[in-house]
């Protein structure tokens, strides 16, 4: 095997979706080759800090009125011409059409937001608010559970990306994004999945779960991702537990690395 | 979609529910600007409905839903440039809040990242925006560009390795 065939490559093996045959020729390669290992490493961690890279906000409300307004428009639209070609009448002098609709539904839309913004809110104290809101949280978190309960990778990824957009999530969403890294058979999902979780670094028990599924992973790429949540976490227990992972030759080389420059960073 | 094609154009709020948030990931990644990216989500959907009479069976509607996606994104690009916008909102989280070190070097590291991003070129970008965010296999990206699997593996590892170019490029005061 030649340097130039293991690019192509990279990924999958980072990944951990090669077939064995394959993955044994890379392993040879990488064992006697410097520069592949420093490529594989220097792959891997920009796979994560690619991953790390906040989604961008998105304002769904605004976006699907305004698409409503414009489907609408178009709706009526195809069925006015349809009714003016069946009368063969001649095009009125000023058609009600779609763009003018969109623009109305724009303005009102701002209009609303407007009142929303300047018109005095309820007390916070007022109990049916305080209920409504609860009812939200509790059923944006069962959508969460729910779509990472889904078949599709995707959409188990977004349930990853909407546990994000939870304000308190309970324990059950912290369980289920733990179990997801544990066991989701998708690398992306299973990386969203340590990102996620990093908000709840603080917590000892999750500290404790990414640590204990760390020996699980089979991809590399997943093991940086969880060596740098460890390292960001800064737990009392982060030295030994790097420490540890620079010691088991059992371990993908680039993921001891990424240890052993973890355990220089926190000053060892 | 079949319902849409059939005449049932409602159901187009549907699939918009479905599939407006990975295709605004998508269009924000490439622009770099939010309010063009919500402009050209409503296109896409627009021209689904224009053109619902394309829409085969034996494809994916993701697939069929990028290629469109793809169009509207250069047509934008064809009107306005391909300008790079890097919004004051989105390098917030790369400000000098106080916080550990290693947190403040990362939030810095990741606007050099996102910077080394937007300065790739179109295709290269696309091709790390559909795999590493939209998380489509080499054969789902390849189905929407229109080559095979292979090729994909090839571009991709090759657009990774500029974009780690691009990104030692970045000054790290940036």
């Amino acid at each position: 095997m030649q340097c130039t065939d293991l690019g192509p490559q990279m990924l999958e093996y980072l990944a951990g979706t090669l077939p064995d045959d394959r993955l044994a020729e890379i392993r040879a390669h990488l064992a006697q080759c410097q520069a592949c290992r420093d490529e594989v490493e220097a792959t891997a961690e920009l796979w994560n800090e690619l991953g790390a890279a906040p989604s961008p906000r998105l304002e769904s409300a605004r976006m699907r009125a305004r698409f409503d307004a414009a489907l609408q428009g178009y709706i009526d639209g195809q069925t006015e011409s349809r009714v003016v070609s069946m009368a063969a009448a001649p095009r009125p002098a000023m058609r009600w059409q779609p763009w003018l609709q969109l623009s109305g539904a724009a303005a009102l839309l701002v209009i609303g937001v407007g009142l929303g913004r300047f018109m005095p809110s309820a007390p916070q104290s007022n109990p049916d608010i305080a209920l409504l809101r609860e009812e939200l949280r509790d059923t944006r978190q069962m959508v969460t559970l729910s779509l990472l309960q889904q078949q599709s990778a995707s959409e188990r990824l977004k349930g990853v990306t909407t546990s994000g957009q939870l304000e308190q999530p309970g324990t059950e969403v912290v369980t289920a994004l733990l179990e997801t890294l544990r066991h989701d058979p998708n690398v992306n999902v299973r990386l969203a999945s340590v990102d996620a979780l990093r908000r709840f670094s603080s917590r000892e028990t999750v500290r404790k779960g990414v640590v204990d599924a760390l020996p699980q992973q089979e991809s590399p790429l997943v093991q940086i991702a969880m060596v740098d949540f460890i390292l960001e976490a800064s737990g009392p227990e982060t030295r030994k537990v790097l420490q540890q992972l620079v010691e088991d030759m059992m371990l993908n080389q680039a993921v001891r690395s990424r240890a052993e420059r973890g355990l220089r960073q926190v000053g060892l | 979609m079949r319902s849409v094609r059939e005449g049932d154009l409602a159901r187009m709020g549907v699939l918009f529910e479905r599939h407006h948030r990975p295709l605004f990931d998508f269009l924000y990644r490439m622009t770099g600007d939010r309010g063009a990216a919500e402009d050209l989500v409503q296109d896409v959907f627009v021209r689904m409905l224009r053109y619902r009479a394309t829409y085969r069976d034996d494809g994916k509607f993701e697939t069929w839903m990028f290629r469109i996606a793809r169009n509207v994104r250069a047509d934008h690009f064809r009107k306005h440039g391909a300008a790079v916008y890097v919004p004051e909102e989105d390098m917030d989280w790369a400000t000098d809040a106080p916080g550990p070190a290693h947190i403040l070097e990362r939030a810095r590291d990741m606007a050099r990242l996102k910077r080394a991003l937007q300065a790739l070129r179109d295709d290269r970008r696309e091709l790390i925006v559909m795999v590493r965010y939209q998380g489509m296999t080499h054969e789902q990206v390849g189905a929407v560009l229109g080559v095979d699997a292979g090729t994909v593996k090839v571009r991709f590892h090759r657009a990774l390795k500029e974009l780690r170019d691009a990104f030692t490029r970045v000054p790290e005061g940036d």
